[in-house]
């Protein structure tokens, strides 16, 4: 059962905050300029990001593995898939991860890590909770993985960040759970600025029509670096609630 | 505007040489004569009218024909600081009063250059006749140092250095840059290069020098132990700079940091800027 | 709402400034944080800095200027992706909603990311009652939670405590062996909550930013404890300060670069999640309720006064705290309530009104180094005076809270300096009253009430012989030195 809106009614909040600034109902005067983007306008936008970020690509793929090592991510730049699943295979090795857990992405069609680690003996299974095992032991199973491995929606070059979207097939849980967290970025997945991300996922919002009928969905996770804390005498640990180890393996070709 | 000129700015106090030669080169330029008006500020007046008497000097010896309006008393800023605003207005106006028509103002403490400069827009906010008024002196207060540097041009051309048989460095400086002067009327470097540029003295770094001393008018005898622990900071911070002279360019930093110098009989004179520059003297 | 202890602010701050401990953490803290913050901003130049900051402090007055018809955008776009937003006008309200829906759910455990909004609200003590345990998952509100006190800095709540105190607080409450080592103690909390964090009902969360144009909820971390809270239990609760929107995703991209900077001098934070409603119906999991209750709590007052209003554009990074002279002395606990130094001098009597904190105002010297700090050039200088003109001056008798000691010395000095005779006058009396008690022109020890504050660590001169217009007139204006 839901729970209906139980505060004071919307138009009686919002009439004292008018009160408050003295001033009537109509919308601004002067229109905020974002908000007037059309789809049209968003169009064009994210068309202009993906053009600049296919141009500058080779930086943009440089850049974000110099950010990334910056802010604490282990950046492994792989020149095929074949280097990139040794990285993952001999990360497990090391980890002595025998549980991997994954999302069930595009990506992983192309970069089969299950095979490659089920060869030294590590088990590397999809985080889904439609099959038997049912939520909760799901959830056991992820916390008991040495490892996450996740695609990635985006990375930015700026921040040096790699961006999720749960949804279907991605847990909210693979990449922050278990205490190594691995994303695969793929050329295509790399944008240079935060800018270029929320251009894109207003298209994604306003697709669909009018303002609100889009769907970009529920989450986006924005990380950057390992999980941690500074907050006993300033000291920096990593590894609170999060991963302790981040991973970007960066695929220059798939 | 002196521009291009040679100024020779801070110790020619014994120089009788050095002071002919700079009127011999304003003479010889001829620049328009300048003048200002010396806002002297209460504290001055009433405690240390020995930095006013610097001041005068100073400028007189760069060629500005220097005015003292007799109208003057305080600009008000205790009051406004604590929330009299009325009676605080009471003493804007009789300072605007008394400055009405001067070309340049001329204030030796940042703090109350930034009363006239920039919080009397504020407390004219809503009297459009005094606003347009505070507008009008606005933009021509200067502080001391920062007339010195903007107005005359001191800083734009380098300060001659006597000859290598001239006098040594003898005195080591620590400057606290007030926090007024720095935040409200953005005065950094002016100081700092008149003092650089004073051959004798030797601007030592003074750690952590943009914290404020902990004076703040009332808040000193307000919240005297917060005060005291801010104050003993500054001093620690000027021990530490190994300076002989702490200077300032406003006197309510100076009288606090002062009065625990004194307190503490520690060795190390406390001068405002003005003082400096005029070769120490004062 | 949580307890205001303002009226307290000399006693409390003279303790903190006696505290050796609390001096040490703060010392270590505001350089720590001011040092990192100034290194990032040297590396991105001023001028984009100051970019940055324009950008910002444009968005927020548009937004605030208009907060109704984003707070309705808000509403309209969190029910689209289908959540709820509740409303409510002060703490009681607020915590009313969150506990109704705890029991209408039948909720026993909570875990909750960092919110200085319930902080002010005191909600887990209103859930506790009603039988709920409540856990904080940040490691320095679960610092403080255990000590049983409250956040003393807006990003780093538990700063006031050495490791020592930490290693202590663990061992007595948790039953661990005394660690000081701060990756031990970093991990104890992770297996202590651990568990909480996949048991819990409902999470309890903050909010960054509320984006009106998706509806989105915008919470910034570092720990993953707000990923895990938003994420794991079945009911997600986002408490909010009606002043949290921005209008577009796009406006989004600017307060990212500007609040890690400021706040700890990150470039940016290990995580920033955004929440648009509950979970879909094929994601894989989420909460399978969304619920966002955005709070009123006197913040219209603040709205209500323009010399205020900007007191609304702040983004809780705490750089005003670092660089606060008296922040740094007394700590967050000697202020009173949630909002400490000087955002707090101007927020807490606002939303607890004047009369309670008539100190904040005032413990300032106005330095202007908080200014010059904030990520969106609030004006807090500005707003103190403007608090102590209220309290000095108001119309309004619960607002005027001046003593009349204070008020005659106004006027005694207003009345000295409204001629030069009686300046000259007032000289002359000074001198002579405070002739006896100098010593080489020097007041050093007096039992005179406000002279004797000044002189208990500072020596007072006395007015001089003969004062500088006495001098202009017999020897400069003709032209002597």
């Amino acid at each position: 059962m839901s729970t209906g809106n139980i505060g004071i009614p919307t138009a009686e909040f919002l009439a004292s905050v008018r009160e408050a600034l003295g001033r009537t109902d109509e919308p601004p005067a002067d229109p905020y300029a974002p908000l007037q983007d059309d789809l049209a306008a968003l169009t064009e936008q994210a068309a202009t990001v993906r053009e600049r970020v296919a141009r500058e690509l080779p930086d943009l793929s440089r850049q974000l593995g110099e950010t990334a090592a910056l802010r604490g991510w282990n950046v492994a730049r792989c020149g095929g898939v074949e280097e990139a699943l040794d990285y993952v295979v001999s990360l497990a090795t090391q980890l002595g991860a025998t549980s991997v857990a994954r999302s069930e992405q595009e990506v992983f069609e192309s970069v089969p890590v299950d095979a490659a680690l089920a060869g030294v003996g590590a088990m590397c299974w999809p985080a889904v909770y439609d099959g038997p095992e049912g939520r909760e032991a799901v959830r056991r199973r992820l916390a008991e993985s040495g490892m996450g491995i996740t695609g990635a929606d985006y990375a930015i070059a700026e921040t040096g960040s790699v961006v999720v979207l749960p949804r279907q097939g991605l847990s909210r849980l693979v990449s922050v759970v278990p205490p190594v967290h691995v994303a695969i970025v793929r050329p295509q997945d790399i944008l240079g600025t935060l800018d270029d991300l929320f251009a894109l996922r207003r298209l994604e919002f306003h697709r669909d029509g009018a303002q609100g009928n889009g769907d970009m969905g529920s989450y986006l996770n924005f990380i950057t670096g390992p999980s941690r804390t500074a907050d006993i005498e300033q000291t920096i640990v990593v590894g609170v609630h999060g991963p302790r180890e981040v991973h970007m393996v960066l695929l220059d070709e798939e | 505007m002196i521009q291009d000129e040679r100024v020779v700015l801070p110790e020619w106090g014994g120089s009788a040489n050095l002071a002919r030669r700079f009127a011999r080169e304003i003479a010889l330029s001829q620049p328009p004569p300048i003048r200002a008006s010396l806002f002297v500020t209460c504290i001055i007046d009433q405690l240390y009218p020995e930095v006013g008497v610097s001041v005068v000097r100073v400028l007189r010896r760069c060629g500005v024909e220097v005015d003292f309006p007799e109208g003057q008393t305080c600009c008000g800023q205790p009051l406004y600081n604590s929330g009299f605003t009325q009676e605080a207005r009471k003493l804007a106006v009789r300072t605007l009063d008394a400055l009405d028509g001067s070309q340049y103002v001329v204030v030796p403490s940042g703090s109350c250059g930034a009363m006239l400069r920039v919080f009397y827009e504020d407390l004219f906010a809503d009297d459009p006749v005094m606003l347009e008024r505070a507008e009008a002196l606005r933009d021509r207060v200067y502080e001391f140092t920062e007339f010195l540097t903007e107005v005359l041009g001191v800083d734009t051309s380098p300060v001659e250095r006597p000859a290598a048989d001239g006098p040594a460095a003898t005195r080591t400086v620590a400057y606290h840059p007030s926090c007024h002067l720095l935040r409200e009327m953005r005065v950094r470097e002016a100081p700092q290069q008149l003092l650089n540029n004073a051959v004798s003295v030797e601007l030592v770094d003074l750690p952590d020098a943009e914290q404020c001393c902990g004076f703040g008018g009332t808040f000193a005898v307000k919240y005297p132990h917060i005060s005291e622990e801010m104050l003993a900071d500054k001093l620690a911070s000027i021990r530490q700079s190994g300076a002989d002279t702490v200077t300032a360019c406003d006197m309510g930093c100076l009288m606090h940091i002062g009065g625990a110098i004194s307190r503490q009989n520690l060795p190390v004179s406390v001068q405002h800027i003005a003082q400096v520059l005029d070769g120490g003297e004062g | 709402m949580a307890e205001v202890a303002t009226r307290e602010f000399v006693a409390a701050s003279q303790a903190a400034v006696r505290d050796e401990q609390l001096r040490q953490a703060l010392r270590r803290a505001g350089s720590g944080f001011d040092g990192t913050r100034r290194e990032a901003i040297a590396e991105v130049t001023e001028d984009v800095w100051e970019d940055w900051r324009q950008q910002a402090r444009s968005i927020k007055e548009h937004t605030i200027a208009h907060l109704d018809y984003y707070l309705a955008m808000l509403e309209r776009n969190v029910q689209a992706a289908g959540g709820q937003v509740h409303f409510a006008r002060d703490a009681a309200q607020a915590n009313a909603i969150v506990s109704e829906i705890a029991r209408q759910q039948g909720v026993r455990t909570v875990t909750k990311s960092k919110s200085m909004v319930s902080e002010e609200l005191g909600l887990n003590h209103v859930l506790e009652e009603q039988g709920v345990d409540v856990f904080e998952t940040d490691l320095g509100e679960y610092i403080i939670q255990l000590a049983e006190e409250t956040p003393s800095h807006l990003v780093a709540p538990a700063l006031h405590k050495t490791r020592g105190q930490v290693a202590q607080l663990f061992a007595e409450q948790l039953g661990v062996p005394y660690s000081e080592d701060i990756e031990e103690m970093a991990r104890i909390a992770r297996v202590a909550l651990r568990q909480k964090f996949l048991e819990a009902d409902m999470g309890i969360s903050g909010a960054n930013f509320l984006v009106a144009e998706t509806g989105s909820l915008v919470i910034i971390t570092n720990e993953g404890n707000g990923r895990l809270c938003t994420s794991a239990p079945r009911i997600h609760v986002g408490l909010a300060g009606m002043e949290k929107v921005i209008p577009s995703l796009q406006d989004l991209a600017v307060f990212l670069r500007l609040l890690p900077r400021s706040a700890t001098g990150q470039r940016i934070t290990s995580y920033m999640s955004m929440v648009t409603g509950p979970r879909r119906a094929d994601d894989e999991d989420g909460p399978e309720e969304f619920h966002l209750v955005i709070v009123d709590n006197g913040r219209s007052r603040l709205l209500r006064d323009p010399a205020l209003r900007e007191s609304l554009y702040c983004i809780r990074c705490g750089a005003c705290l670092n660089v606060c002279p008296i922040y740094q002395r007394v700590g967050g606990h000697a202020y009173g309530w949630v909002y400490p130094g000087p955002i707090g001098s101007i927020v807490t009597p606002g939303l607890v009104g004047v009369a309670q904190a008539k100190d904040l105002p005032n413990a300032s010297t106005l330095c202007g180094a908080c200014r010059d700090a904030c990520p969106v050039q609030i004006n807090i200088p500005r707003m103190l005076l403007h608090l102590r003109h209220q309290q000095a001056e108001s119309d309004d008798t619960n607002q005027r809270t001046v003593s009349d000691t204070d008020k005659a010395l106004a006027q005694g000095f207003a009345t000295v300096m409204s001629s030069p005779w009686l300046l000259r006058l007032g000289r002359l009396v000074g001198r002579a009253l405070s002739a006896p008690l100098a010593r080489s022109g020097k007041i050093r020890q007096t039992r005179l009430p406000l002279v004797s504050r000044w002189t208990r660590a500072r020596d007072l001169p006395v007015p001089a012989e003969r004062s500088f217009r006495d001098r202009w007139r017999d020897e400069l204006s003709k032209g002597g030195n």
